[in-house]
Protein backbone atom coordinates (compact mmCIF):
# COMPACT_ATOMS: atom_id res chain seq x y z
CA UNK A 1 0.00 0.00 0.00
CA UNK A 2 2.79 2.41 1.01
CA UNK A 3 4.73 1.53 -2.14
CA UNK A 4 1.69 2.22 -4.30
CA UNK A 5 1.25 5.62 -2.68
CA UNK A 6 4.89 6.49 -3.27
CA UNK A 7 4.71 5.30 -6.87
CA UNK A 8 1.44 7.14 -7.56
CA UNK A 9 2.68 10.31 -5.85
CA UNK A 10 5.94 10.02 -7.75
CA UNK A 11 4.11 9.88 -11.06
CA UNK A 12 2.13 13.00 -10.16
CA UNK A 13 5.20 14.90 -8.92
CA UNK A 14 7.27 13.96 -11.96
CA UNK A 15 4.34 14.85 -14.26
CA UNK A 16 3.97 18.29 -12.64
CA UNK A 17 7.73 18.93 -12.81
CA UNK A 18 7.86 17.83 -16.46
CA UNK A 19 4.88 20.08 -17.26
CA UNK A 20 6.70 23.03 -15.62
CA UNK A 21 9.83 22.36 -17.68
CA UNK A 22 7.71 22.03 -20.82
CA UNK A 23 6.04 25.34 -20.02
CA UNK A 24 9.47 26.99 -19.60
CA UNK A 25 10.50 25.73 -23.05
CA UNK A 26 7.26 26.98 -24.58
CA UNK A 27 6.89 30.35 -22.80
CA UNK A 28 10.60 31.29 -22.64
CA UNK A 29 10.22 33.69 -19.69
CA UNK A 30 13.15 36.07 -19.22
CA UNK A 31 12.72 37.07 -15.59
CA UNK A 32 11.62 35.39 -12.40
CA UNK A 33 8.67 37.82 -12.33
CA UNK A 34 7.54 36.33 -15.63
CA UNK A 35 7.93 32.79 -14.25
CA UNK A 36 5.87 33.71 -11.18
CA UNK A 37 3.28 35.55 -13.26
CA UNK A 38 3.02 32.72 -15.76
CA UNK A 39 2.46 30.18 -13.00
CA UNK A 40 -0.09 32.46 -11.32
CA UNK A 41 -1.87 33.02 -14.64
CA UNK A 42 -2.05 29.27 -15.25
CA UNK A 43 -4.18 28.94 -12.08
CA UNK A 44 -6.08 32.19 -12.75
CA UNK A 45 -4.43 34.08 -9.88
CA UNK A 46 -2.57 36.74 -11.85
CA UNK A 47 -3.65 40.37 -11.44
CA UNK A 48 -2.34 43.61 -12.86
CA UNK A 49 -1.34 46.30 -10.35
CA UNK A 50 -4.26 48.74 -10.80
CA UNK A 51 -2.47 51.75 -9.34
CA UNK A 52 0.52 51.39 -11.68
CA UNK A 53 -1.82 50.82 -14.62
CA UNK A 54 -3.72 54.03 -13.81
CA UNK A 55 -0.38 55.87 -13.57
CA UNK A 56 0.58 54.46 -16.96
CA UNK A 57 -2.66 55.64 -18.58
CA UNK A 58 -2.22 59.10 -17.05
CA UNK A 59 1.33 59.41 -18.40
CA UNK A 60 0.19 58.04 -21.75
CA UNK A 61 -2.49 60.74 -22.11
CA UNK A 62 0.08 63.43 -21.30
CA UNK A 63 2.37 62.07 -24.07
CA UNK A 64 4.98 61.04 -21.49
CA UNK A 65 5.59 57.74 -23.21
CA UNK A 66 8.79 56.41 -21.52
CA UNK A 67 7.19 57.13 -18.14
CA UNK A 68 3.98 55.43 -19.29
CA UNK A 69 5.87 52.32 -20.42
CA UNK A 70 7.72 52.15 -17.11
CA UNK A 71 4.43 52.31 -15.21
CA UNK A 72 2.79 49.72 -17.49
CA UNK A 73 5.79 47.43 -17.11
CA UNK A 74 5.46 47.72 -13.34
CA UNK A 75 1.72 47.04 -13.55
CA UNK A 76 2.19 43.91 -15.67
CA UNK A 77 5.59 42.69 -14.51
CA UNK A 78 5.01 39.19 -15.87
CA UNK A 79 3.83 40.50 -19.28
CA UNK A 80 0.65 38.44 -19.07
CA UNK A 81 -2.05 41.11 -19.50
CA UNK A 82 -3.12 41.81 -23.11
CA UNK A 83 -4.59 45.25 -22.39
CA UNK A 84 -1.41 46.51 -20.71
CA UNK A 85 0.71 45.11 -23.52
CA UNK A 86 -1.59 46.91 -25.98
CA UNK A 87 -0.98 50.21 -24.20
CA UNK A 88 2.77 49.59 -24.19
CA UNK A 89 2.67 48.97 -27.94
CA UNK A 90 0.54 52.10 -28.41
CA UNK A 91 3.04 54.13 -26.39
CA UNK A 92 5.84 52.93 -28.70
CA UNK A 93 3.69 53.83 -31.71
CA UNK A 94 2.87 57.35 -30.57
CA UNK A 95 6.43 58.09 -29.50
CA UNK A 96 7.92 56.65 -32.69
CA UNK A 97 5.46 58.31 -35.07
CA UNK A 98 6.83 61.22 -37.07
CA UNK A 99 5.43 63.49 -39.72
CA UNK A 100 8.43 62.90 -41.99
CA UNK A 101 9.56 59.46 -40.84
CA UNK A 102 8.81 56.90 -38.16
CA UNK A 103 11.39 55.57 -35.73
CA UNK A 104 12.11 51.91 -36.44
CA UNK A 105 13.85 51.68 -33.07
CA UNK A 106 10.50 52.36 -31.37
CA UNK A 107 8.15 50.69 -33.84
CA UNK A 108 10.00 47.36 -33.65
CA UNK A 109 9.49 46.84 -29.87
CA UNK A 110 5.96 48.16 -30.37
CA UNK A 111 5.30 45.38 -32.84
CA UNK A 112 6.72 42.84 -30.39
CA UNK A 113 4.42 44.16 -27.65
CA UNK A 114 1.30 44.15 -29.82
CA UNK A 115 2.06 40.61 -31.00
CA UNK A 116 2.35 39.63 -27.35
CA UNK A 117 -1.01 41.29 -26.63
CA UNK A 118 -2.64 39.40 -29.49
CA UNK A 119 -1.12 36.11 -28.34
CA UNK A 120 -2.42 36.69 -24.80
CA UNK A 121 -5.92 37.80 -25.79
CA UNK A 122 -8.61 35.11 -25.81
CA UNK A 123 -8.96 33.95 -29.40
CA UNK A 124 -6.34 36.53 -30.44
CA UNK A 125 -9.02 39.27 -30.53
CA UNK A 126 -8.38 42.38 -28.46
CA UNK A 127 -10.33 45.65 -28.40
CA UNK A 128 -9.80 48.48 -25.93
CA UNK A 129 -12.62 50.97 -25.34
CA UNK A 130 -10.63 54.09 -24.62
CA UNK A 131 -12.00 57.31 -26.22
CA UNK A 132 -8.49 58.81 -26.19
CA UNK A 133 -7.29 56.19 -28.68
CA UNK A 134 -8.00 56.26 -32.39
CA UNK A 135 -7.17 52.62 -32.92
CA UNK A 136 -9.19 50.41 -30.63
CA UNK A 137 -8.18 46.98 -31.82
CA UNK A 138 -4.80 45.26 -31.64
CA UNK A 139 -5.13 44.31 -35.30
CA UNK A 140 -5.29 47.99 -36.38
CA UNK A 141 -2.32 48.87 -34.19
CA UNK A 142 -0.32 45.93 -35.52
CA UNK A 143 -1.06 46.90 -39.12
CA UNK A 144 -0.07 50.50 -38.42
CA UNK A 145 3.22 49.45 -36.81
CA UNK A 146 3.98 47.04 -39.67
CA UNK A 147 3.23 49.77 -42.22
CA UNK A 148 5.63 52.04 -40.36
CA UNK A 149 8.38 49.46 -40.54
CA UNK A 150 7.89 48.75 -44.25
CA UNK A 151 9.85 50.63 -46.89
CA UNK A 152 7.93 51.30 -50.12
CA UNK A 153 7.22 54.00 -52.70
CA UNK A 154 4.54 55.62 -50.55
CA UNK A 155 7.29 56.69 -48.12
CA UNK A 156 8.33 59.31 -50.71
CA UNK A 157 4.84 60.75 -51.16
CA UNK A 158 5.07 64.44 -50.10
CA UNK A 159 1.43 64.34 -48.97
CA UNK A 160 2.56 62.14 -46.09
CA UNK A 161 3.35 65.26 -44.08
CA UNK A 162 -0.40 65.93 -43.80
CA UNK A 163 -1.26 62.61 -42.20
CA UNK A 164 -2.19 62.55 -38.55
CA UNK A 165 -0.99 60.48 -35.65
CA UNK A 166 -3.63 58.03 -34.52
CA UNK B 1 15.50 -0.75 -6.55
CA UNK B 2 13.28 0.87 -3.93
CA UNK B 3 9.96 2.49 -4.89
CA UNK B 4 11.15 5.92 -3.72
CA UNK B 5 14.27 5.76 -5.82
CA UNK B 6 12.45 4.53 -8.93
CA UNK B 7 9.38 6.74 -8.69
CA UNK B 8 10.85 9.94 -7.29
CA UNK B 9 14.61 10.27 -6.87
CA UNK B 10 15.92 9.13 -10.25
CA UNK B 11 13.24 10.81 -12.45
CA UNK B 12 13.53 14.07 -10.50
CA UNK B 13 17.31 14.04 -10.86
CA UNK B 14 17.04 13.49 -14.62
CA UNK B 15 14.35 16.15 -15.00
CA UNK B 16 16.54 18.59 -13.08
CA UNK B 17 19.37 17.80 -15.51
CA UNK B 18 16.97 18.56 -18.38
CA UNK B 19 16.03 21.86 -16.73
CA UNK B 20 19.52 22.98 -15.69
CA UNK B 21 21.10 21.84 -18.95
CA UNK B 22 18.61 23.79 -21.03
CA UNK B 23 18.90 27.04 -19.07
CA UNK B 24 20.60 29.99 -20.76
CA UNK B 25 20.18 32.83 -18.25
CA UNK B 26 20.66 36.35 -19.54
CA UNK B 27 19.89 35.48 -23.18
CA UNK B 28 16.69 36.11 -25.16
CA UNK B 29 16.09 32.35 -25.29
CA UNK B 30 15.93 31.12 -21.71
CA UNK B 31 15.58 27.43 -22.55
CA UNK B 32 17.25 25.64 -25.44
CA UNK B 33 15.98 22.28 -26.64
CA UNK B 34 18.46 19.50 -27.50
CA UNK B 35 19.74 19.39 -31.05
CA UNK B 36 18.72 16.55 -33.37
CA UNK B 37 22.23 15.12 -33.34
CA UNK B 38 22.14 15.09 -29.53
CA UNK B 39 19.12 12.78 -29.77
CA UNK B 40 21.18 10.34 -31.83
CA UNK B 41 24.04 10.57 -29.34
CA UNK B 42 21.57 10.06 -26.48
CA UNK B 43 20.45 6.79 -28.10
CA UNK B 44 24.07 5.66 -28.14
CA UNK B 45 24.56 6.75 -24.53
CA UNK B 46 21.51 4.81 -23.34
CA UNK B 47 22.79 1.89 -25.42
CA UNK B 48 26.16 2.10 -23.63
CA UNK B 49 24.41 2.00 -20.26
CA UNK B 50 22.29 -1.01 -21.24
CA UNK B 51 25.16 -2.90 -22.81
CA UNK B 52 27.47 -2.32 -19.86
CA UNK B 53 24.84 -3.50 -17.39
CA UNK B 54 24.57 -0.04 -15.83
CA UNK B 55 20.91 -0.08 -16.77
CA UNK B 56 18.75 -3.19 -16.84
CA UNK B 57 15.56 -2.20 -18.71
CA UNK B 58 13.92 -5.50 -17.72
CA UNK B 59 14.04 -4.34 -14.10
CA UNK B 60 12.01 -1.27 -15.06
CA UNK B 61 9.61 -2.62 -17.65
CA UNK B 62 8.38 -6.20 -17.90
CA UNK B 63 5.04 -7.98 -18.24
CA UNK B 64 5.15 -9.47 -14.73
CA UNK B 65 5.22 -6.03 -13.06
CA UNK B 66 2.01 -4.20 -12.12
CA UNK B 67 1.02 -1.31 -14.45
CA UNK B 68 1.92 1.37 -11.88
CA UNK B 69 5.45 0.00 -11.50
CA UNK B 70 5.80 -0.26 -15.27
CA UNK B 71 4.66 3.38 -15.55
CA UNK B 72 7.38 4.41 -13.07
CA UNK B 73 9.91 2.39 -15.04
CA UNK B 74 8.86 4.01 -18.30
CA UNK B 75 9.21 7.45 -16.71
CA UNK B 76 12.77 6.59 -15.63
CA UNK B 77 13.68 5.57 -19.18
CA UNK B 78 12.07 8.64 -20.78
CA UNK B 79 13.68 11.07 -18.34
CA UNK B 80 17.05 9.33 -18.75
CA UNK B 81 16.83 9.81 -22.51
CA UNK B 82 15.82 13.49 -22.16
CA UNK B 83 18.62 14.17 -19.67
CA UNK B 84 21.18 12.38 -21.88
CA UNK B 85 20.20 14.48 -24.89
CA UNK B 86 20.35 17.68 -22.83
CA UNK B 87 23.75 16.91 -21.27
CA UNK B 88 25.22 16.15 -24.68
CA UNK B 89 23.78 19.40 -26.05
CA UNK B 90 25.29 21.37 -23.17
CA UNK B 91 28.71 19.89 -23.89
CA UNK B 92 28.60 20.71 -27.60
CA UNK B 93 29.67 24.14 -28.93
CA UNK B 94 27.02 26.21 -30.69
CA UNK B 95 28.55 26.70 -34.12
CA UNK B 96 31.45 26.42 -36.53
CA UNK B 97 34.18 23.82 -36.80
CA UNK B 98 34.16 23.04 -33.03
CA UNK B 99 30.52 21.92 -33.31
CA UNK B 100 31.43 19.49 -36.09
CA UNK B 101 34.53 18.22 -34.27
CA UNK B 102 32.75 17.79 -30.94
CA UNK B 103 29.88 15.90 -32.53
CA UNK B 104 32.34 13.60 -34.30
CA UNK B 105 34.38 13.23 -31.10
CA UNK B 106 31.34 12.28 -29.03
CA UNK B 107 29.98 9.96 -31.72
CA UNK B 108 33.25 8.06 -32.02
CA UNK B 109 33.82 7.84 -28.27
CA UNK B 110 30.28 6.64 -27.52
CA UNK B 111 30.29 4.17 -30.42
CA UNK B 112 33.67 2.87 -29.25
CA UNK B 113 32.42 2.47 -25.67
CA UNK B 114 29.30 0.71 -26.98
CA UNK B 115 31.30 -1.77 -29.05
CA UNK B 116 33.90 -2.60 -26.40
CA UNK B 117 31.03 -3.35 -23.96
CA UNK B 118 32.82 -2.53 -20.71
CA UNK B 119 31.33 -3.49 -17.35
CA UNK B 120 29.20 -1.01 -15.40
CA UNK B 121 31.99 0.64 -13.40
CA UNK B 122 34.27 1.05 -16.40
CA UNK B 123 31.41 2.43 -18.52
CA UNK B 124 30.60 5.04 -15.86
CA UNK B 125 34.27 5.97 -15.54
CA UNK B 126 34.51 6.25 -19.32
CA UNK B 127 31.43 8.51 -19.43
CA UNK B 128 32.94 10.69 -16.72
CA UNK B 129 36.14 11.09 -18.75
CA UNK B 130 34.18 11.88 -21.95
CA UNK B 131 32.00 14.48 -20.21
CA UNK B 132 34.92 15.93 -18.24
CA UNK B 133 37.13 16.39 -21.27
CA UNK B 134 34.28 17.87 -23.35
CA UNK B 135 33.50 20.25 -20.48
CA UNK B 136 37.12 21.43 -20.25
CA UNK B 137 37.39 21.85 -24.02
CA UNK B 138 34.17 23.85 -24.31
CA UNK B 139 34.07 25.88 -21.12
CA UNK B 140 37.79 26.43 -20.56
CA UNK B 141 39.67 26.21 -23.86
CA UNK B 142 37.09 27.38 -26.42
CA UNK B 143 35.58 29.94 -24.05
CA UNK B 144 38.97 31.55 -23.44
CA UNK B 145 39.69 31.62 -27.20
CA UNK B 146 36.40 33.45 -27.78
CA UNK B 147 36.41 35.71 -24.73
CA UNK B 148 36.82 39.44 -25.28
CA UNK B 149 37.49 40.16 -21.60
CA UNK B 150 40.96 41.27 -20.66
CA UNK B 151 43.53 43.74 -21.89
CA UNK B 152 44.18 45.21 -25.31
CA UNK B 153 46.92 42.67 -26.06
CA UNK B 154 44.56 39.81 -25.41
CA UNK B 155 41.90 41.37 -27.66
CA UNK B 156 44.48 41.74 -30.45
CA UNK B 157 45.54 38.09 -30.07
CA UNK B 158 41.92 36.90 -30.11
CA UNK B 159 41.23 39.02 -33.21
CA UNK B 160 44.35 37.60 -34.92
CA UNK B 161 43.34 34.06 -34.04
CA UNK B 162 39.84 34.77 -35.34
CA UNK B 163 41.25 36.11 -38.61
CA UNK B 164 43.68 33.19 -38.99
CA UNK B 165 40.89 30.65 -38.57
CA UNK B 166 38.46 32.67 -40.75
CA UNK B 167 36.11 32.97 -37.76
CA UNK B 168 35.33 29.26 -37.84
CA UNK B 169 36.63 28.46 -34.34
CA UNK B 170 35.59 31.35 -32.11
CA UNK B 171 32.19 31.11 -30.49
CA UNK B 172 29.58 33.50 -29.19
CA UNK B 173 30.45 34.57 -25.65
CA UNK B 174 28.93 32.12 -23.18
CA UNK B 175 26.30 33.55 -20.82
CA UNK B 176 27.52 34.19 -17.27
CA UNK B 177 27.16 31.14 -15.08
CA UNK B 178 26.68 28.71 -17.97
CA UNK B 179 29.80 26.77 -16.99
CA UNK B 180 28.51 26.27 -13.45
CA UNK B 181 25.11 25.13 -14.75
CA UNK B 182 26.79 22.69 -17.14
CA UNK B 183 28.96 21.33 -14.33
CA UNK B 184 25.87 20.87 -12.14
CA UNK B 185 24.03 19.13 -14.98
CA UNK B 186 26.94 16.72 -15.54
CA UNK B 187 27.30 15.97 -11.81
CA UNK B 188 23.57 15.31 -11.42
CA UNK B 189 23.52 13.18 -14.55
CA UNK B 190 26.35 11.00 -13.25
CA UNK B 191 24.58 10.64 -9.87
CA UNK B 192 21.35 9.68 -11.63
CA UNK B 193 23.17 7.22 -13.88
CA UNK B 194 24.88 5.59 -10.92
CA UNK B 195 21.46 5.23 -9.23
CA UNK B 196 19.91 3.37 -12.17
CA UNK B 197 18.98 -0.28 -11.60
CA UNK B 198 21.81 -2.31 -13.12
CA UNK B 199 22.13 -5.94 -14.08
CA UNK B 200 22.32 -8.11 -10.96
CA UNK B 201 24.22 -11.38 -10.76
CA UNK B 202 20.98 -13.38 -10.73
CA UNK B 203 19.52 -11.73 -13.84
CA UNK B 204 22.87 -12.08 -15.60
CA UNK B 205 23.12 -15.78 -14.82
CA UNK B 206 19.52 -16.33 -15.83
CA UNK B 207 20.10 -14.59 -19.15
CA UNK B 208 23.27 -16.55 -19.80
CA UNK B 209 21.69 -19.93 -18.95
CA UNK B 210 18.52 -19.46 -20.99
CA UNK B 211 19.84 -20.37 -24.48
CA UNK B 212 21.67 -23.45 -23.17
CA UNK B 213 18.51 -24.78 -21.49
CA UNK B 214 16.52 -24.23 -24.68
CA UNK B 215 18.99 -26.11 -26.86
CA UNK B 216 19.23 -29.10 -24.53
CA UNK B 217 15.43 -29.46 -24.51
CA UNK B 218 15.38 -29.53 -28.32
CA UNK B 219 17.94 -32.35 -28.38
Amino acid sequence: MRDSLIRGGGLLAVGAYAAFIGWLYQAQPRTFAQVRGGLAASVGAYHVDDQSFADGVRFFRRDQFPEARAAFARADSAERDPKTQFYIAYAYYRQGWGRFYNSDALFAPGLVAVNKAIALAPGGRLTVDDPDLQMHSADELKAELERGLTRDASDFNPLRVFRKRK
Amino acid sequence: MSATREALVVPLIFLTVTLVGGLHPGTPTLMTAPSEFALVLACLLVGVLVRSGGLAPERLLRSTRPPLENANGAVVLVTLFAASAQVLTVLTPDSGVPLLLFDAFLLVLLANTLITAPDRDRALRSLLVIFGSAFILKFAVLASLSSLDGGRMRKVLVALFDAATLGTVSQEQLPAGSGYLAFLAIALFMIGTAALPGVTRQTKEATELQPFTGRSTDV
